[in-house]
């Protein structure tokens, strides 16, 4: 008998077979069922769910209050407090996620976000294969980075096939394009000084390679997971400006930013927890010291313990688990600062804790 | 098209099991079911309220709204380790509502920069809904020792809360559809 996966059926027949399923549970089954055993359910490779948002428009914010002190639209973040015990109250004054050429949101226009070929996913993939052994992982991803050369170039917003690994395409005059301009402009006020206006936009935002992994760790008996994220935008801004927005100070422009950002990997997954106090905490756990006599002294693999010195070797070497940041060119109002890069940063440890400044 | 339409007819043959048949029914070949093609999708507009005025729990902790001294939202807490914290998303409550929210059952054979024609297959189309009006919604992220506030021990910290009113811009389709590694 040949196994066909879920994936091979035609879409129809799979959702007649989710409906059936479902509907199956109170009548009578006239078939057996039968176990599989781990060979065979390892053969199995599930198919996930592709999500792709098609013409997408988002916006919302905070209106000004009218006379009467009314506001049509709020949309606040409040809840922190500054180190000295002062209220902190975010007020968004705008969040958008819009199509190209948006004018830092005044002109929002759709944007496809994901590809029909190489959708956003939510997934559970196999762990062998991705590095986790023996696990089920749950998975959320941005479109996936294709081969060099077979993509559009990260940073481009002119980009051409072939230019370079991203799969999301830019705007071109007849196509809306998959990369969206993305900002938020908000006034932070610490206890009642509201003087802080802060203004965030990225152009042609791309976030292709991205993907949140979570699974469950059976020492620790805790979620882990595994982030990735890609964030590369021909223009990212941020300025500060007046609370009724009529003059701004200097823009902080960065030009070509690219941040890969790698918290957790294969080797050291970040563990989530809530301790008794109720904190929330993250950590990356250090890696295993290598037990004495597994390196040799000169540190070659000739001398070592051959799977140690490759364990090490793959740590430190692998360009997955490094995170990047790179500006073409930092400029603030109409002084440049050239460009900066900041390359290979390994996180070795990491212990994040919220602490209650109340009480 | 098809596929709803099938699974309907699916869901309906089923359901008569329990059912006393009124006029007998013949049952249709694969054949005759694959020429029947069906309409449309679903239209929903909704009206959404959650704790609005106080949740059906009424102890030390939860209450009515207009109690200042009482939470009144919806409170979901899960726990990351054995015998450890929870995360909570507390103090859920407002209003939302929606006009014109569709699903349906697409073929998309073109259009998307190309990527259409190659990719010809159904999808599920969730169309929203231009806009969502939101009152007065509010949670609350926060990290709690205990499942519920009632419980001996409990402790919480409060990481933000997120408020929201009036209009929200959400316009497009969502497409869902198998992926991964068929």
């Amino acid at each position: 008998m040949k196994w066909i996966s879920f994936g091979q059926i035609p879409f129809s027949g799979r959702l007649l077979l989710m409906m059936g399923a479902v509907l199956a549970v109170p009548v009578h089954v006239g078939a057996e069922l039968q176990g599989l055993s781990e060979t065979e359910m390892s053969a199995i490779d599930g198919a996930g769910i592709g999500l792709v948002l098609e013409n997408f428009k988002f916006s919302h914010g905070t209106d000004e209050p009218a006379a009467s002190g009314e506001q049509a639209r709020i949309f606040r973040i409040g809840g922190i407090k500054s180190t000295d015990g002062r209220d902190v109250d975010i007020t968004v004054n705008h969040l958008y996620i819009s199509g190209a050429n948006s004018n830092f949101g005044e002109n929002l226009g759709p944007v496809n976000l994901g590809r029909l070929l190489n959708p956003w996913r939510i997934d559970v993939v196999d762990g062998n294969d991705i590095g986790v052994a023996n696990k089920a992982v749950l998975e959320f991803a941005a479109s996936s980075k294709v081969a060099a050369g077979q993509g559009y170039d990260c940073m481009d917003s002119g980009a051409v096939f072939g230019s370079g690994a991203c799969s999301s395409r830019p705007a071109t005059a007849g196509y809306i394009g998959e990369r969206a301009d993305i900002g938020m402009q908000m006034n932070v006020a610490v206890g009642d000084d509201r003087s802080a206006n802060i203004n965030i936009h990225a152009k042609s935002a791309v976030i292709d390679g991205s993907y949140l992994r979570l699974w469950g760790d059976n020492d620790r008996r805790q979620m882990v997971g595994q982030f990735k994220l890609n964030f590369y935008s021909p223009e990212l801004s941020i300025n500060a400006c007046e609370q009724d927005g009529s003059s701004c100070g200097s823009r902080i422009l960065m030009s070509n930013f690219a941040l890969e950002l790698a918290i957790g990997n294969q080797l050291q997954p970040i563990f989530f927890d809530v301790d008794g106090s109720g904190n929330f905490v993250v950590e990356v756990a250090a890696i295993r010291r290598p037990q004495p006599g597994e390196i040799g002294a000169d540190g070659l693999r000739s001398s070592s313990d051959a799977e140690a010195w490759d364990f090490y070797e793959s740590y430190y070497t692998n360009p997955e688990f490094r995170s990047n940041l790179r500006i073409g060119n930092f400029s603030v109002g109409d002084r440049d600062f050239g460009s900066a890069r900041v390359q290979g940063m390994l996180i070795q440890h990491l212990n994040i804790k919220t602490r209650d400044l109340s009480q | 098209m098809k596929a709803i339409l099938r699974a309907m007819l699916l869901a309906f043959t089923v359901s008569l099991h329990s059912l006393p048949a009124f006029a007998e029914l013949a049952r249709l070949g694969d054949e005759a079911l694959s020429g029947i093609s069906g309409q449309g999708g679903i239209y929903l507009s909704g009206d959404i309220s959650i704790n609005e005025m106080g949740g059906p729990v009424e102890n030390s902790y939860f209450g009515r709204c207009d109690d200042g001294d009482k939470k009144c939202g919806a409170r979901f807490a899960y726990r990351l380790k054995e015998n450890g914290g929870w995360m909570v998303l507390d103090d859920i409550r407002g209003n939302f509502a929606f006009e014109g929210l569709t699903l349906r059952v697409r073929k998309v054979d073109s259009g998307f920069g190309g990527d259409g024609e190659q990719f010809n297959r159904d999808v599920l189309e969730l169309g929203l809904p231009n806009t969502v009006r939101f009152n007065d919604v509010q949670f609350k992220i926060s990290a709690s020792s205990t499942a519920r506030p009632t419980d001996p021990g409990f402790q919480q910290t409060d990481i933000f809360s997120v408020d929201m009113r009036g209009e929200v811009v959400m316009e497009g389709n969502l497409l869902v559809f198998p992926a991964g590694n068929p």
